[in-house]
């Protein structure tokens, strides 16, 4: 058993500790009217579709990468054919996109997977809602988030498909590969 | 008509209590029956599965690359080592390389994660032993101003705060830059300030010695018939750590010591605990400065799920989870989807002590001994 | 006439002004606690400190369902809320105020403060049993067993102020230190003071001896059925039995209203009861709990033994001088 001494020397020991934060400044972010800043990488917005800025098309080719990978199952995406875009990918569209956000889990895998960078996370606090429906996105909502994305593009979270598979790529980081010879061996 | 009531007290003349599945003091949903005489426990048989959420069986319906995301929410404190021993596991399997910076980085945020997880700890443990009214709440909030920190850390990195999904088979995704580095390196020197003050508010305390001395004393026979691993383990004596008996990723590399004590009680595990937040913080500036340049990951990028399928076999691979040896079986018949996939949880295994510690103790012993075996009880039920 | 009008109107005042500090005594908890923990405390009700929270929480409690369960005793089920707040209100109106201003002023003041200050440990049990609840029958066990063994020693050390007054009279126990306040009596005020305040911090249950209402095992312990009213009336009490054993403390050991005649004696009686609570706050938010074996080892082997010899020191003094 601890000794009376060991008791005594710890009593006052923890007593000076609470007694030298007490004079220490808080540490509490009055929110709401003090807000922090989001980082760059914010992954617990969101979700937007997001619009070509030069051609003002939707990015969303409708190739069920995202719905696919999905751990949850939460997007649901129908293709459409349409007319040729102006930007030359391709002339398929999305015609239903759906994301039930209250099953997600935040893990970017459909992020990662979007060959066009359709679909993005925001920079802003995930959405709130008082009724289950105000959790399911429609297609008008994620476009809406995107369009407000195009207005201000510092809401656009870092992490977007192309910088997940930059940041992943296995060549990375490795000096450029010796060219071949014609003929080789 | 209702079931009848399951009257426990029938078997026992004393008084049986129910420590519920709501407790503020079970570690998460853990129902312990208690037969109490007077004050002294008599019997205790604890009751889980409340918080089972079939893990196992969902992984036999998603894709391999789809489940790196789902094993985070088992141990919900240091969530990385799930899927790091996840994708161990896979990886071994598919003879999938990780390039050395991916395998780094992992270790970067696994010790973080410890370093968080221990944090978590010691918090709740003061809550356990001082109560909400009184000093425990101000040793969980110091805990928890160090733990926000490296939350804000690890959202800087990877943008939420611990459910990262930093690993995928084949590497991870997050990368450190310089700021990322010396932001890290400036943390670890922050939180070691702070860890005299924390001994100050627990160890050091005479009162917290008498609480948790000679308290749930796990001998080293009792460890070894139940399995407990982890620091519960190096508690009673044995030098064991997945780190250095089955290295992975970094720690081949790595040079650290293990804390090891040899009394077994609550005030052993504590201990052991203190000195591993320690440890870790030194082994983060350590990755910090070896780093090796290269990709993160080893494949093409991941697009169809179903397309990467593994051979057929099983394999078992662990990981040093704060808790434990966390391991993932796995079994596979060829297919995209895992055919079995059995966890090997922890916090499972050290719980199974409870029955044999809690008897001999009064109540406040209860919350004593659970605190200081740290289970998780998403783990426990997964 | 005057008389009992003016008792009546003074008791009535003394009983306001108390019941309003003890609101704003938890208010001052949270704000302190707060900043031991490096955070700011409630700020929003009552911009910018929050210094409306204390209505803000008694209305809530007022306005939640009173449930009494359906096999708990009815009679001492409703009646024990009663019996822990109404002894700590009783104990104020023996606590002199200034020269000869009492709202009782009983030639045995002091003894009748400190059991009225005990009829608190039966309300607790009687939460405790008629609650018809494990936890809250636990918690009745502890506080059985401790706070009564506490009790020995508060009583033995609050005897040392009445040997050094040579009287049982409150006002006469605050008159005999005009030269010297009795906790600065050399060893034996110090000693005295000392197992005075981890008798006091038993008796009111603050860690690290709240066993009884130990959150973290037996979650609210005694009031672990009780909401609505009657939880604010046992949130009140343990507020006003801190208050009350304050109060006395500042009377018998630092001199109660006695102080520099700028400010007037009430105020000072404040002052140190101020001062002594906030001591209290921070002890309870630092330190963890001790478990019930050794709470009372602590009491049978530590405390009574050096009151016991405490107080024959103080007698032996007051013989001599």
């Amino acid at each position: 058993m601890a000794s009376a001494r060991a008791v005594f020397q710890g009593t006052l020991l923890a007593l000076t500790a609470t007694l030298k934060n007490a004079f220490r400044k808080p540490n509490t972010v009055r929110y709401p009217k003090q807000k922090r800043t989001l980082p760059g990488q914010w992954r617990a917005g969101s979700f937007a579709l997001t619009i070509d800025p030069a051609t003002g098309e939707e990015n969303c080719i409708g190739c069920r990468l995202c719905e696919y990978i999905c751990p949850s199952e939460i997007i649901a995406v129908t293709l459409r054919k349409g007319e040729a875009r102006k930007n030359g990918i391709g002339a398929t569209y999305c015609d239903v996109f759906t994301l039930d956000y209250q099953a997600c889990m935040q893990c970017e895998l459909c992020i990662q997977v979007c060959p066009t960078d359709a679909i993005v996370m925001t920079r802003a606090l995930a959405p709130v809602a008082t009724t289950r429906d105000g959790l399911f996105l429609s297609k008008e909502r994620l476009m809406a988030n995107g369009r407000e994305l195009v207005a201000e593009p510092a809401l656009t979270s870092q992490a977007t498909g192309t910088k997940l598979r930059e940041w992943t790529d296995a060549a990375r980081g490795l000096p450029p590969a010796e060219p071949k010879t014609e003929g080789g061996a | 008509m209702s079931a009848p009531i399951e009257v426990v007290e029938r078997e026992f003349g004393e008084l049986a209590l129910n420590m519920g599945p709501q407790h503020p003091s079970t570690h998460g949903v853990l129902r312990l029956i208690l037969h109490l005489s007077g004050e002294t426990v008599v019997k205790a048989d604890p009751s889980i599965g409340y918080l089972h959420r079939g893990v196992e069986k969902l992984s036999e319906h998603l894709a391999y690359d789809q489940l790196a995301p789902v094993y985070e929410r088992d141990d919900y404190l240091a969530p990385t080592a799930n899927s790091h021993a996840y994708c161990l596991a896979v990886e071994a399997l598919g003879k999938i390389e990780v390039p050395p910076r991916g395998r780094w980085m992992r270790a970067f945020v696994a010790e973080w994660q410890r370093v968080s997880s221990h944090l978590v700890w010691l918090g709740t443990l003061g809550l356990d032993l001082g109560g909400a009214l009184g000093g425990g709440t101000t040793l969980y909030m110091h805990c928890f101003r160090e733990r926000e920190k490296i939350l804000d850390l690890l959202e800087e990195l990877t943008g939420t705060r611990y459910h990262t999904n930093m690993n995928m088979i084949g590497g991870c995704r997050y990368d450190l830059d310089g700021a990322m580095a010396a932001k890290s390196v400036a943390l670890s020197a922050e939180i070691a300030r702070a860890l005299p003050e924390l001994h100050a508010l627990a160890g050091d305390t005479g009162i917290f010695r008498e609480r948790t001395e000679g308290v749930g004393v796990i001998t080293k026979d009792l460890a070894l018939s139940l399995g407990v691993t982890g620091p519960t383990l190096r508690a009673s004596g044995f030098p064991t750590d997945i780190r250095t008996a089955a290295p992975y990723d970094a720690y081949p590399e790595l040079r650290f010591e293990i804390p090891v004590r040899q009394a077994g009680d609550a005030l052993a595990r504590y201990q052991v605990r203190m000195d591993e937040i320690a440890i870790s913080l030194r082994l983060v500036d350590a990755i910090v400065e070896g780093l090796p340049p290269g990709p993160l990951f080893s494949r093409k990028p991941i697009k169809n799920p179903k397309a990467t399928k593994l051979p057929a076999g099983e394999t078992y691979v662990a990981v040093e989870s704060p808790r434990g040896e966390l391991g993932f079986h796995l079994v596979s018949d060829g297919t995209a989807k895992p055919l079995r996939l059995k966890i090997n949880a922890p916090s499972f295994a050290n719980l199974q002590a409870v029955p044999h510690l809690l008897p001999g103790g009064l109540v406040a012993d209860v919350v004593a001994i659970l605190g200081s075996l740290d289970p998780v009880m998403g783990d426990v039920d997964r | 006439m005057t008389g009992w009008l003016g008792a009546l109107v003074l008791s009535a005042t003394v009983l306001l002004v108390a019941m309003t500090i003890v609101a704003y005594l938890t208010w001052i908890e949270r704000k302190v606690a707060a900043r031991f923990q490096n955070r700011i405390g409630p700020y929003q009700v009552g911009v910018p400190h929050g210094w409306l929270q204390p209505l803000a929480d008694v209305l809530k409690l007022i306005v939640k369902e009173d449930i009494t369960p359906r096999s708990a005793d009815p009679l001492l089920f409703n009646l024990a809320p009663v019996m822990v707040v109404a002894p700590a209100l009783i104990g104020f109106a023996f606590i002199p105020l200034a020269p000869g201003l009492a709202v009782v002023d009983h030639p045995y003041s002091y003894l009748f403060f400190t059991a009225f200050a005990s009829l608190t440990l039966l309300g607790i049990f009687a939460a405790g049993w008629s609650s018809n609840n494990k936890y809250a029958l636990l918690s009745a066990l502890r506080m059985v067993a401790m706070v009564a063994s506490y009790e020995i020693p508060l009583l033995l050390t609050l005897l040392v102020p009445a040997v050094f007054a040579g009287s049982f009279r409150l006002t006469d126990v605050v008159e005999a230190q005009r030269g010297l306040w009795f906790i600065a009596a050399p060893v034996v005020g110090q000693v005295a003071f000392l197992v005075f305040l981890v008798c006091a911090l038993a008796e009111g249950n603050k860690v690290p001896l709240d066993l009884i209402e130990a959150e973290s095992e037996l979650i609210a312990a005694y009031n672990v059925e009780y909401s609505g009213i009657k939880f604010a009336l046992f949130y009140a009490g343990e507020y006003a039995h801190t208050l009350a054993i304050c109060a006395l403390a500042a009377t018998v050991f630092l001199g109660g209203y006695l102080g520099p005649a700028f400010l007037p004696g009430v105020v000072w009686l404040l002052l140190k009861i101020l001062v002594l609570f906030l001591g209290v706050l921070w002890i309870r938010w630092s330190l963890l709990r001790v478990r019930i074996d050794q709470a009372l080892r602590l009491n049978w082997m530590v405390l009574l033994p050096i009151a016991l010899v405490n107080l024959l020191a103080a007698a032996w003094w007051v013989a001599r001088s």
